[in-house]
């Protein structure tokens, strides 16, 4: 019984060492776990984004011209945006609210021809409050790369194609067709497989993007100006609203292609296209 | 006229006495007050291990006292040892009592609702000192619960203890049973997670079977609230596990706790004649008194589990890592219910749920409750109970096949592109990739066919992995199969994984491709907890 009574007092202090062992871990403990909590956010963060927010502003937040603004840019994060909508809040309220809210208004000096969907299902969008809490933590993870320069978009330099079809174009290689189009020109945010705009690979019945240009301009209904399958994708994307795929809107895809790619670029894209049967 | 008169009659006391008596006599009066019946000099004989004194003074808190009420003043020396009892009943109740406190603490810093309840997890871990070893106490506590109470119900099954006249012991044990089963699988929804999330609705499918139609459709909008989890499901599974199942069980451990103490603890079976019962009439020398003897145990014993508990949730275990939110609309692949339910989930995929998932289930419970009404040999003694035995092994071996076939090694069948992706980057835990070092991971594309060239250990590692499982995509189906690994910079601190799988299907030469991306974060920290 003595025996007992000691083990009993020793398992005691034991349990008090334990404790305070515990105790003086805690502070790092917790930080600890904050940061991993941050940085799961951001994860999710990253995959919503990639399901929902790509076809607007791009693959890595760069925006697409004419489409949405990019939010992987400097302007966002040293305030000047901020101050040009005239928000006296901080950057994640601004970025929560606009992300939760949208915006059913066009904010001033833009010209975007769709609105900025809401997201929180408070205002009766699809996203829980934690998940446009995990796209906050995203966008805002863009900050360092962003004020760094990394983010911009490389804008075109020469001379770019022009609005028309009927000029030639040197070869174009598909490979640099199928990297243009996954890059800051958005086209694969769009295409590939999203439900944005025409699906470019072969789904079910309907062939690739490639097949259906051969068979589209000399379809009945058609009213571009296109001879040729080349020239229908070219028309397509320099002048989108020339003839418009029945199912979808006019006005969604970007009308400013024909002043921001070259000749070579396009040459690539029509090649890379014309590879999707 | 004085309105009320204050009287402290202990000043009387001092006055009449001096200080020193008065307060000493004070003292008395309050130790003996709160022992009920012990005075300090008594105490201290029961430290000390003293013989007692004539009357028995150590017999009077069971007599006066509401703690001890119940307790025996003394046990047969042949049932205080280890054997018969293995102290599996006594620790059964201990766990018990160590899950209300803990349980008491979470309750705290958690609300029922969806809109938050994940969040207070993760603030739970992140924000309250103590918050994850108590957590992972809780939780551990709680495994070890099922465990403990399963093996004293073997244990009084083998010894024959629920025979005549402890037939009903036995039945309000089943009923502590459920409550424990019940009360464990209630208190997995409650971090809200996607583990939480699925594990529950595989466990609470069977209540939608019911039949006819309008049975199971009312019983399972009794049970999750709504058609599926949500607010109200939350809420209720909340009260059951904080409310309801812990008054169950306290009045239901009264009942059977009365019981045992009422027919007293059996004998080892071979200990007395068959069909006898002497539990009852201990002999004077057979006596083994509760003061001072067990008392001291159950202390040292309290002593010691709450620091191992509190050493290994905070050294060793770790309750299973928070899984995203949880989400009604993405199921988790290979989601398993909480594994004292996988018989039941095994059960399942045996055949029709009708029958499976509800009626043999039903059958099982309701045949354990009532065992020692219908198991009425009279013999207590292992040499006479080959068959009943037997038939008790048979079943643990049977409920250990069912749960095998409950887990998604056995009868699930999903595309194999898909479990090669998931081996590496499953859906229900982190896995070798999240849990892969990060700075690891260097960018690349990579194939794994050609693993053995990748540039460290830990790629080459995965890539292997990967490579072994796509075997299993190899079919006179699918030949040219393939598999690569592209990890791309992302954002800062952020890398993009993308697993893929391709194929040729042989029937008519086209490609099938699988894939799959994970974002990974430098400070992740997945396979460490939390
Ligand atoms: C239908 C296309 C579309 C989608 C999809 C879309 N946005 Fe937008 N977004 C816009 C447009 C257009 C604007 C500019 C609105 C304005 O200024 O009037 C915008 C603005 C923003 C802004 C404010 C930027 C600024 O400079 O003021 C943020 C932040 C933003 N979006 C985040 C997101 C996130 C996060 C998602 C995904 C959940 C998303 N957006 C999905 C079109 C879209
Ligand atoms: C914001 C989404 C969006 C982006 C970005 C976008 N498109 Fe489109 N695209 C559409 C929509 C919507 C249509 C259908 C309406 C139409 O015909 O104008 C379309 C139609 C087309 C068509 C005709 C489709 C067919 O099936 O006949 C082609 C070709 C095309 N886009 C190419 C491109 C290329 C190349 C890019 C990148 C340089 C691009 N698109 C970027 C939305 C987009
Ligand atoms: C929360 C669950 C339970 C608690 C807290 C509990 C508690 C106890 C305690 C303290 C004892 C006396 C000590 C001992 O025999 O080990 C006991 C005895 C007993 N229990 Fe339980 N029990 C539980 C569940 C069960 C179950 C599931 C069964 C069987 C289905 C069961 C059947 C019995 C029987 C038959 C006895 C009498 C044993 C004897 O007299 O030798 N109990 N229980």
């Amino acid at each position: 019984m003595k025996a007992q009574i000691a083990l009993g007092m020793l398992a005691f202090l034991a349990l008090i060492g334990v404790l305070v062992v515990v105790a003086i871990g805690e502070p790092e403990r917790m930080a600890e776990v904050t940061r991993a909590f941050e940085a799961r956010q951001i994860e999710t963060g990253a995959s919503l984004f990639e399901a929902n927010c790509r076809p607007c502003h791009g693959p890595q937040g760069q925006g697409i011209q004419a489409v949405a603004p990019a939010l992987n840019a400097p302007d966002l994060f040293d305030g000047s945006r901020l101050a040009a909508v005239g928000f006296g809040g901080t950057l994640p309220d601004y970025v929560r609210g606009v992300v939760a809210a949208g915006r059913p208004v066009p904010s001033a000096g833009t010209n975007y021809p769709q609105r900025m969907p809401a997201w929180g299902q408070e205002y009766g969008g699809p996203l829980r409050s934690d998940q446009v809490d995990a796209l906050v933590a995203y966008v805002l993870n863009w900050e360092a790369r962003a004020l760094a320069g990394g983010g911009a978009p490389p804008t075109p330099s020469g001379p770019t194609v022009g609005a028309d079809i009927t000029v030639a174009l040197p070869p174009g290689d598909a490979q640099r067709g199928k990297a243009l189009s996954e890059g800051g020109l958005g086209c694969s945010g769009c295409h590939i497989l999203a439900p944005v705009g025409p699906a470019w690979l072969a789904s079910g019945t309907e062939p690739g993007i490639g097949t259906r240009a051969e068979q589209r301009f000399q379809a009945a209904g058609y009213s571009g100006k296109a001879d040729s399958a080349e020239q229908y994708l070219f028309e397509s994307v320099v002048a989108p609203n020339a003839y418009i795929e029945p199912g979808y809107q006019a006005n969604i895809m970007p009308l400013n292609f024909a002043d921001r790619l070259s000749s070579q670029d396009m040459a690539d894209l029509i090649a890379y296209m014309l590879s999707l049967k | 006229m004085a309105i009320f008169r204050l009287h402290i009659p202990v000043l009387d006391q001092v006055k009449q006495k001096g200080l020193r008596p008065a307060l000493k006599e004070k003292w008395v009066d309050v130790v003996t007050r709160v022992t009920a019946g012990l005075n300090p000099d008594d105490v201290r004989g029961v430290l000390r291990d003293d013989p007692p004194g004539r009357p028995n003074p150590r017999l009077t808190p069971h007599a006066e006292g509401f703690w001890l009420h119940m307790k025996p003043t003394y046990y047969h020396r042949m049932v205080d040892g280890f054997y018969p009892t293995f102290r599996l009943g006594w620790l059964s109740t201990f766990f018990g009592v160590f899950e209300i406190i803990t349980g008491i603490f979470l309750m705290i810093y958690y609300t029922p609702s969806p809109l938050v309840a994940y969040e207070n997890m993760l603030g739970l871990l992140s924000n309250v000192p103590f918050g994850q070893v108590m957590r992972d106490m809780h939780r551990l506590a709680a495994e070890l619960m099922v465990i403990v109470v399963v093996l004293h119900m073997l244990r009084t099954f083998i010894t024959g203890s629920y025979k005549k006249p402890r037939q009903f012991t036995w039945a309000t044990g089943v009923v502590l049973l459920g409550v424990t089963l019940v009360l464990s699988f209630s208190g997995y929804l409650l971090p809200w997670d996607q583990l939480s999330l699925w594990a529950v609705t595989i466990g609470a499918s069977m209540v939608e079977a019911i039949p006819p139609e309008v049975v199971g459709r009312n019983v399972n909008l009794l049970v999750r609230g709504a058609p599926e989890f949500g607010a109200n499901g939350l809420l209720r599974f909340y009260l059951l596990h904080v409310v309801a199942l812990p008054l169950a069980g306290i009045v239901a451990f009264g009942v059977h706790y009365y019981k045992v103490i009422h027919h007293g603890h059996s004998l080892p079976p071979e200990a007395e004649k068959v069909g006898e019962d002497t539990a009852k009439r201990v002999p004077m020398d057979s006596r083994v008194y509760f003061m001072p003897e067990i008392l001291t145990r159950e202390l040292w014993y309290v002593s010691a589990l709450v620091a191992i508990l509190f050493g290994a949730a905070a050294f060793l275990y770790n309750a299973p890592a928070l899984e995203p939110h949880a989400n009604p609309l993405v199921t988790p692949l290979h989601t398993t219910a909480p594994w004292y339910f996988l018989w039941l989930q095994g059960l399942l995929k045996v055949g029709d749920k009708v029958v499976w998932g509800l009626i043999v289930p039903g059958l099982l419970t309701g045949l354990l409750l009532v065992l020692p009404y219908l198991e009425v040999g009279p013999s207590r003694r292992y040499g006479d109970r080959r068959i009943g035995l037997s038939a008790g092994a048979l079943s643990v071996a049977a409920l250990a096949v069912l749960s095998y076939m409950g887990t998604p090694y056995y009868g699930v069948t999903t595309s194999p592109d898909q479990e090669a992706v998931a081996e590496l980057l499953p859906q229900t835990h982190p896995g070798p990739l999240r849990s892969a070092p990060w700075e690891d991971l260097t960018l690349g594309s990579y194939e794994a066919a050609a693993w053995s060239s990748a540039p460290n250990a830990t790629l080459q590692d995965l890539l292997h992995e990967f490579n072994t499982s796509l075997t299993t995509v190899l079919s006179p189906d699918r030949t040219d199969v393939a598999g690569v690994i592209v990890i791309e910079d992302w954002q800062a601190d952020l890398k993009k994984v993308t697993l893929r799988v391709t194929w040729t299907n042989v029937a008519d030469g086209s490609a099938g491709e699988f894939s799959e991306s994970v974002y990974l974060h430098r400070d992740g920290r997945y396979g460490q907890g939390a």
